[in-house]
C-alpha cells in the first residue's frame, strides 16, 4: 500500500484527462499479459506544440508486485513502452516511432490511434509469478514531460494542459 | 577562537559555497554548453535556493542579534552597526546595479532573438520546399499517367526495351509494371542492388486504383542524411485497356524517381530550423524565466554573501577596537590588570599590543609609586617614632612661621603643652614670647648673613624661665633651615650639663684656692700665737685683755679659714676611694658615736636594719659621708624644738628576695629643701644654711659617685611618708627632708655570706 501511495501521491495534484476504456491483465500460459486502451485527446496548446515541430513522448509503465507482508513489496517485473509522436511539416506527416519501427500518419487521430492502445502486453515469464502469492500490478500512461527541452519544461511548468496521466492499479488474479 | 569568529567563519564559508554555485552556474551559460547546464539546472537551481535560505537565516539571526545588542546599549555595537551598514552598502549597491542592467538586458535579448521578420522567412522557406516538392510529385504523376496512355495505347503487351527507353525518357530510376495487388509484372531499372523494384506502398496502390493515377512522396524522414538520400517520389498510373476481355486484370505503370539530394537536404535544413525556431519560440517565457530565475537568485546570494561579509568584516574590524575600548574604559576605572592582545600582524594587532604594554608600564608605575610612598609612610612612622622617643625638643615651623611638628620631648623640656599649640605661631604660646622673639631674630640673622659654604643652621644656648615660680633652663638651642622655608628647631635641656660644669670648675678653684691660702695659715697662727706668747707678760689691764682677744680672733679665724681650706680641699682632692668589705652599721655607729649629746637630747637616733650584707666601700669616704649628712641633718633641725634625725639602714630587696642594694637613709623633720635647691642640690655652694661652706652635699654626691652609689634627695609630704621619686614634692607643705644612698657595690666574694647572714639574723628575731 505505500508502494502504491508513494507511487500515486506525487501525481496526485494532475488532472486525469486521460481515460482507460480498457485494461486488463490477464495470467495464462504465456506469462502475465496486459492490453489496455486510453482515451484521451491532445489538449490545444499541446497540438499547437506538436505542429511547431516539438516531439512528444508518451510512455505507458507496468509493473508486477507481489505483497509481502514482512517487507516492502517485491517487484517482479518492470516494462515500460515509449512511443515518439512528431510532425513534419515539410511533408505534413505525423510521425510514430516506436522502438525501432517507425510509422507515418496524414492525420494526427490516426497517429494517436495507433500509439493509445496496446494488447497482450507480456510482463512477465509464467514461471516468475508464483501461484500461491497474491500479486497486483501498477500502471501508468502518460505524456512525458521530462524529454521535452529544458527550457519549454520551465516554460510550461506547472501547466495542466500537458500534465496527461492516467495510473491503475489492478490485483492480478 | 571565539564565537563571534567561528559565525564569521561559518558565514564566510556559507558565502564561498554560494559563490562558487553561482560562478558554476554562470560558467555553463557563457561557455554555452547547454547541454550540462540544462542537465544540472534543477539541482542547481535547488542547491542554490537552499543556500539562499541558509543565507537568508544566518543573515536574520546576525540581524537580530546586533539588534538586541544595540538596544541593550551594548558597548561597541553602534560601531559594530555603522561598520556593517557601510560594509553592506558598499556591497550591495553594485550587485543591484547589475542585476537591473542584466535583467534589462536578458528581457530584450531574449525578445529580439524572436523576430516576426525571421519567423516569416522560415516559413516561407518551409513552404518553398514543401511546394517545390510537391510540385515534383506531381510532375512526376502527370507524366506517369501520359506514359501509362501511351504505353495502352501501344497495346497489351509491353516490350521491356520499351519500358527501358520510358524509364530513359522520364529520367526515372526505375520503371515498372505491376499489377493490381502490387506485384511486379515487368521491370526495368538502374538499380544495380536490387533485381526486382520495391512493390509499391499499399496507401499509393489504394489511390491509384480509385483515381488511376497517384504520386507520393517516400522516404524523406527528419533526420539523418540517410533518408535524404533515399527520398523519392513514387507515381503509379492505369495503364489503359483497349480489349475488354474478361479476366484480365488491371495493369499500373510504377515510376520511381529519385529527389535531388540537394533539394532535400535544403528542405530538410529549412525544416530542421523551423522546427529549433518554433521549439525555441515555444520555451521563449520558460528560457526567460529561467535567465531571470538565475539572475535574481545569483542577486540575493550575493546580496546576502555581501551582507554576511559585512557582518563578519566588521566584526573583524571591530574587535581589536571594541577590545581596545574596552581596555581603555577599564583603565579608565583604574583596572591595571594585563589586556588581551589582538593577534595579527595589522596596525590594529600593533595597536592592541601598544596599549596592553602601556597599561602593563602604568601598572608598574602604579606599583612603584605605590611602594615609595609604602616607604615614605614607613620612613614618616620611622621618624615619628624618632622624634617621639629622642630626649631632644623638636620644633618645626612651616614657611608661615606657624608650629608644624611638636615632639613630646619638647613638651617636656618646656613643660609646656606645645602640640596644642601646633598650627598657631611659638610667640603666642605663654612663657615663650621672649624665647620666640630670639629664636625669630637668630634666624632672621641666618638668614640674612649666610655666608656662601656655611652651613644653614645655627647653635645658641638660651636660658629661658616658662613661668616666674619656676626655674631658669638653660637650653642649648639648634636652628635649621628646611626645604620649602620650613625651619627646624632643637633644643636640648643642658640645666644638669651647666650644672656639672659649674661642679667642675668649682673643684678646680677649690684646689687651687686651698693650695694658695692654707701655706701662709700657719704662719699666720704661728705668728699671732707667739705676738701673745711674747707680749702678754708686758702688757697689763685693757691692753694685756684686748691683745688676748685679738690673738684669740686671729687664731679662731684662721682655724675656720684651715676648716674651710681642708673642706675645699676634700672636695677637690678627694683620693681615689679604695673599695673593702665593710659593714655599714659598724660604721653608723662609729661615726654617731661623735654625736653622743644629740643623741642624748633625743635628736638623733639610729635605727639600724641588723644583719646587712657587707658593702665595697672605703671607709673613710663614708665615715666623712654619714658625718656630712649627719651634721646637715642637725644643721636644719637645730631650731626646732622637737627636731629629730633617723638615721636608717636597710637592705633593699626585690619580689624574688634578692639582693638588690643596701640602703643609708637620713631623715629629718626640718623645713626641708627648697625647689631651687632641690635642683641644684649637688652643686658647690649652694646651701640652705646661714653658715656652711656649701660644699657637704657635694662631697657626699662625689663620693656616692666614686662608690657607684645612687643618691637620692628628696622632700618628705605633709603626711611624713617620703615623697615618691620623680613627683614634684608641693612646695610649701614639706615636713623634712630625707636623703638617701643606696649601694648596690658588694664585694665579689660576700655576697653569699651577706645573704647567710640576713638568715642568721630573720632566724635570730
Amino acid at each position: 500500500m505505500l508502494a502504491v501511495l508513494a507511487l500515486v501521491w506525487p501525481r496526485l495534484g494532475h488532472a486525469e484527462s486521460v481515460e482507460l476504456s480498457t485494461f486488463s491483465v490477464v495470467r495464462g500460459e504465456e506469462g502475465v499479459l496486459l492490453s489496455f486502451s486510453a482515451n484521451f485527446e491532445l489538449p490545444r496548446s499541446v497540438e499547437d506544440a506538436l505542429i511547431r515541430g516539438v516531439p512528444l513522448y508518451f510512455e505507458a509503465e507496468a509493473s508486477l508486485f507481489q505483497s509481502r507482508w514482512y517487507w516492502r513489496d517485491k517487484r517482479i517485473a518492470h516494462a515500460t513502452r515509449s512511443w515518439r509522436l512528431t510532425y513534419q511539416p515539410l511533408t505534413r506527416m505525423y510521425r510514430v516511432s516506436t522502438g525501432g519501427l517507425n510509422q507515418n500518419f496524414e492525420t494526427l487521430a490516426e497517429a494517436l490511434d495507433s500509439l493509445r492502445r496496446s494488447s497482450r502486453w507480456k510482463l512477465a515469464e509464467p514461471g516468475q509469478v508464483e501461484d500461491d502469492a497474491r500479486h497486483y500490478v501498477e500502471f501508468s500512461f502518460r505524456l512525458d514531460t521530462t524529454l521535452l527541452p529544458r527550457p519549454m519544461q520551465i516554460g510550461i511548468g506547472g501547466e495542466a494542459a500537458w500534465s496527461l496521466s492516467v495510473e491503475r492499479t489492478q490485483r492480478l488474479n | 577562537m571565539t564565537k563571534p569568529n567561528r559565525w564569521g567563519w561559518i558565514a564566510s564559508l556559507v558565502a564561498l559555497t554560494a559563490t562558487a554555485l553561482v560562478l558554476f552556474f554562470l560558467l555553463s551559460i557563457t561557455t554555452g554548453n547547454r547541454a550540462v547546464y540544462e542537465r544540472h539546472y534543477a539541482w542547481l537551481f535547488w542547491v542554490n535556493v537552499v543556500v539562499a535560505v541558509l543565507l537568508v537565516l544566518v543573515i536574520l539571526a546576525a540581524v537580530v542579534r546586533l539588534q538586541v545588542r544595540v538596544r541593550g546599549g551594548r558597548f561597541g555595537s553602534r560601531l559594530l552597526l555603522r561598520l556593517v551598514g557601510v560594509f553592506a552598502f558598499v556591497g550591495v549597491v553594485p550587485g543591484v546595479l547589475i542585476y537591473t542592467v542584466s535583467y534589462q538586458f536578458v528581457s530584450r535579448s531574449i525578445e529580439s532573438w524572436f523576430d516576426v521578420k525571421v519567423e516569416s522567412a522560415l516559413d516561407a522557406g518551409l513552404n518553398l520546399g514543401r511546394d517545390t516538392i510537391e510540385a515534383q510529385v506531381k510532375e512526376l504523376g502527370a507524366k506517369t499517367l501520359l506514359a501509362a496512355e501511351r504505353l495502352g495505347d501501344a497495346g497489351a503487351q509491353v516490350p521491356p526495351l520499351a519500358l527501358e527507353r520510358l524509364r530513359e525518357q522520364l529520367s526515372a530510376r526505375d520503371v515498372a509494371i505491376v499489377g493490381t495487388g502490387g506485384q511486379i509484372l515487368l521491370a526495368a531499372g538502374s538499380a544495380s542492388n536490387s533485381l526486382t523494384p520495391d512493390r509499391p506502398a499499399p496507401a499509393l496502390l489504394r489511390q491509384a486504383r480509385s483515381s488511376r493515377v497517384a504520386s507520393l512522396l517516400e522516404g524523406l524522414d527528419e533526420d539523418g542524411s540517410v533518408g535524404a538520400s533515399l527520398a523519392r517520389v513514387r507515381a503509379m498510373a492505369l495503364i489503359p485497356s483497349n480489349n475488354f476481355a474478361l479476366g484480365e486484370q488491371d495493369r499500373f505503370l510504377l515510376v520511381t524517381q529519385m529527389l535531388p539530394p540537394r533539394l532535400t537536404a535544403n528542405a530538410l535544413a529549412v525544416q530542421a530550423a523551423y522546427r529549433e525556431y518554433q521549439q525555441r519560440a515555444l520555451a521563449r517565457e520558460g528560457l526567460r524565466r529561467m535567465y531571470i530565475g538565475t539572475l535574481t537568485l545569483a542577486l540575493i546570494l550575493a546580496v546576502f554573501g555581501a551582507l554576511l561579509l559585512a557582518v563578519a568584516l566588521g566584526n573583524q574590524l571591530a574587535q581589536p577596537l571594541l577590545m581596545l575600548a574596552e581596555g581603555v574604559r577599564q583603565v579608565a576605572q583604574g583596572d591595571l590588570t594585563p589586556k588581551p592582545v589582538f593577534a595579527s600582524q595589522d596596525e590594529l594587532g600593533g595597536l592592541t599590543r601598544s596599549f596592553a604594554d602601556m597599561t602593563a608600564q602604568l601598572s608598574e608605575a602604579r606599583t612603584l609609586v605605590q611602594r615609595s610612598v609604602d616607604q615614605l609612610d614607613s620612613a614618616r612612622a620611622n621618624l615619628q617614632t624618632i622624634l617621639d622617643n629622642l630626649t631632644a625638643g623638636v620644633i618645626v615651623f612651616d614657611r608661615h612661621e606657624n608650629i608644624d611638628t611638636v615632639n613630646p620631648g619638647a613638651t617636656r623640656i618646656l613643660r609646656l603643652p606645645m602640640s596644642a599649640y601646633r598650627g598657631r605661631r611659638l610667640d603666642e604660646v605663654p612663657g615663650l614670647q621672649g624665647f620666640a622673639n630670639a629664636v625669630g631674630a637668630r634666624f632672621e640673622s641666618q638668614a640674612a648673613s649666610r655666608e656662601a659654604g656655611e652651613r644653614d643652621q645655627w647653635q645658641d644656648a638660651f636660658e629661658l624661665q616658662t613661668a616666674p615660680d619656676r626655674e631658669v633652663l638653660t637650653l642649648l638651642v639648634r636652628g635649621a633651615a628646611m626645604p620649602q622655608d620650613a625651619r627646624l628647631l632643637v633644643f636640648d635641656d643642658i640645666s644638669d650639663v651647666v650644672s656639672a660644669q659649674r661642679a667642675q670648675a668649682w673643684s678646680e678653684v677649690a684646689r687651687r684656692l686651698a693650695h694658695e691660702i692654707k701655706n701662709p695659715l700657719t704662719p699666720i697662727q704661728l705668728s699671732a700665737e707667739r705676738i701673745a706668747h711674747r707680749l702678754s707678760p708686758k702688757l697689763e689691764g685693757a691692753d694685756q685683755a684686748m691683745l688676748a682677744r685679738s690673738v684669740d680672733t686671729i687664731v679662731n679665724q684662721v682655724q675656720a679659714m684651715k676648716q674651710l681650706v681642708n673642706e675645699f680641699r676634700d672636695y677637690a682632692r678627694l683620693p681615689a676611694a679604695r673599695l673593702e668589705a665593710l659593714d655599714l652599721n659598724a660604721l653608723v655607729g662609729e661615726v654617731l658615736a661623735l654625736y653622743a649629746t644629740a643623741q642624748e637630747a633625743g635628736q638623733l637616733r639610729a635605727e639600724c636594719e641588723p644583719g646587712l650584707p657587707l658593702i665595697a666601700g672605703d671607709a673613710t669616704q663614708l665615715r666623712q659621708v654619714i658625718h656630712n649628712l649627719v651634721q646637715n641633718a642637725l644643721d636644719a633641725v637645730a631650731e626646732r624644738p622637737d627636731g629629730l634625725v633617723r638615721v636608717h639602714t636597710e637592705a633593699a630587696r626585690n619580689e624574688q628576695g634578692e639582693l638588690r642594694a643596701v640602703r643609708l637613709l637620713v631623715i629629718d623633720n626640718g623645713p626641708g629643701f627648697s625647689d631651687k635647691v632641690l635642683k641644684r642640690a649637688f652643686e658647690p655652694y649652694v646651701t640652705t644654711k646661714s653658715k656652711g661652706t656649701g660644699l657637704g652635699l657635694a662631697v657626699v654626691k662625689k663620693i656616692a659617685d666614686e662608690h657607684g652609689a645612687r643618691l637620692r634627695v628628696a622632700n618628705l609630704g605633709a603626711a611624713g611618708v617620703a615623697a615618691r621619686e620623680g613627683e614634684p614634692a608641693s612646695a610649701g607643705a614639706a615636713r623634712g627632708a630625707q636623703v638617701s644612698l643606696s649601694f648596690s657595690n658588694f664585694p665579689p666574694a660576700d655576697r653569699h655570706a651577706a645573704a647567710s647572714a640576713v638568715d642568721v639574723a630573720r632566724a635570730l628575731t
